[in-house]
């Protein structure tokens, strides 16, 4: 019986993978990207999203978010590496990728064709004082930061 | 077909379906898809044998299919095990067969998740009703025990604290003595550089031991005083990133050495 109850809690306990993004592991990145905003999971966005990011965090959004060269050089490392189209993108890479032109390079993920396929919300949902802009995630996905997107 | 070889058939061919789905649940993500495929035909095949099973099965026995029924003749099976069955193998073979079609026409993903994410709330409900029917007194023995140890436990956090060293080589760097009263009134300032950010105090509200928020991103930001944080102004180089980008978007400018020493003076007395 403790078996079976266990089991049960082990399936309970277990991330439901289908909207699952693997967040970011290295500590820098993590850091550094977490500090204004959610660090949001690199397989939202291409590498060369990324790329074109990175060349330019003085203008980051309207906002400067320099680093120092070194910094910002592995941080572009370490977002290639999971960016949809990298080798560690797994399957929401997959998403994105799928429905996005191959001569686009989107900035926001809430510009993507598969966020905005997702997030078909009344205006009044956005509109919500603590969600404040779309990028906010954890306003609604409670486990967004560690890229479990199941819940609403 | 004896009952006890038909048990003993009904439990192995149990053991395959639960553990087909299970593995199929949990390397449901891209980088174990050939895994979630094996499992997902090898539910799909426990299914089938089920048919098979319940063909071969005596008319009364725990192999058969019955058509499940609201009441309950006693002192019969509990109607329960129909009704459970009757959700479970369909739903099982829908999750399994939008499966296979997802796997080729990949618009049907969603579906196929949606099925199986049903089939997971159905499995669990499966499980617990079946743990009530048979070990209700056990269960809620158990769960007592489990509260009580949640119940226990302190974690112990890694120590702190802001380092005054910090503010110091700005004063030395100044060449004054720095004032917190100065530090407070940069803090509070209201300036013209930036419309969403016209102050210190916009995003990190004017009393520096409060917690923040973000004016664009909406992110929460833990306190500035070092009273209420105990991991600020620990790392001189982060301080001077946080400097060089926030005078820049409040100020419009670069802050002054001793306009930084002021600024450190005032959030770590405060």
């Amino acid at each position: 019986m403790m078996k079976k109850l266990a089991l049960l809690l082990c399936l309970v306990a277990s991330p439901a993978l289908a909207d699952f993004a693997p967040p970011i592991t290295d500590p820098l990145t993590k850091a550094a990207c977490g500090e204004c905003h959610m660090a949001f999971q690199p397989a939202f966005l291409p590498a060369r999203s990324w790329d074109k990011m990175m060349a330019n965090l003085a203008d980051h959004f309207g906002d400067n978010a320099t680093l120092a060269p070194d910094k910002a050089a592995h941080i572009r490392k370490v977002l290639a590496e999971s960016a949809a189209d990298g080798p560690q993108g797994g399957r929401m890479g997959h998403k994105i990728l799928s429905r996005l032109r191959a001569d686009e390079t989107p900035l926001r993920i809430t510009e993507t064709a598969a966020f905005l396929r997702k997030h078909r919300l009344p205006e009044s949902e956005w509109k919500r004082p603590d969600v404040v802009t779309k990028s906010n995630c954890v306003a609604c996905h409670k486990t967004a930061e560690k890229g479990i997107y199941e819940d609403d | 077909m004896s009952p006890r070889v038909e048990f003993t058939l009904l439990r192995l061919w149990h053991a395959a379906l639960a553990g087909g789905f299970v593995v199929a649940y949990v390397t449901a993500d891209e980088d174990t898809y050939a895994m979630h495929v094996f499992s997902g035909y090898w539910v799909l095949c426990a299914l089938t044998l089920r048919l098979a099973l319940a063909l071969i099965g005596s008319s009364s026995g725990p192999l058969r299919l019955p058509r499940p029924k609201f009441t309950w003749a006693k002192p019969g099976r509990n109607p329960l095990f129909a009704w459970m069955a009757a959700l479970l193998l369909p739903a099982l073979a829908l999750g399994a067969l939008t499966g296979v079609i997802a796997d080729g026409v990949p618009v049907a993903e969603d579906l196929h998740e949606a099925i199986a994410e049903a089939g997971l709330w159905l499995v669990i409900a499966h499980g617990l009703i079946i743990a009530w029917i048979f070990q209700g007194r056990r269960i809620r023995e158990f769960l007592t025990g489990a509260a009580a140890l949640l119940a226990v436990g302190l974690i112990s956090l890694p120590a702190w604290a802001a380092d005054p060293a910090i503010a110091a080589a700005y004063g030395k760097e100044a060449g004054e003595t720095l004032s917190a009263a100065r530090g407070e009134a940069l803090y509070l300032s209201k300036n013209t550089a930036s419309a969403d950010f016209a102050s210190c105090s916009t995003c990190h509200t004017p009393d520096p031991r409060a917690a923040g928020r973000h004016a664009k991103t909406g992110r929460v930001i833990e306190p500035m005083a070092a009273s209420a944080n105990a991991k600020r102004f620990t790392d001189a180089a982060k301080v001077e990133e946080r400097f060089t980008r926030d005078c820049q978007t409040v100020l419009g400018r670069a802050c002054t050495a001793r306009e930084k020493g002021d600024y450190l003076t005032f959030l770590m007395m405060k």
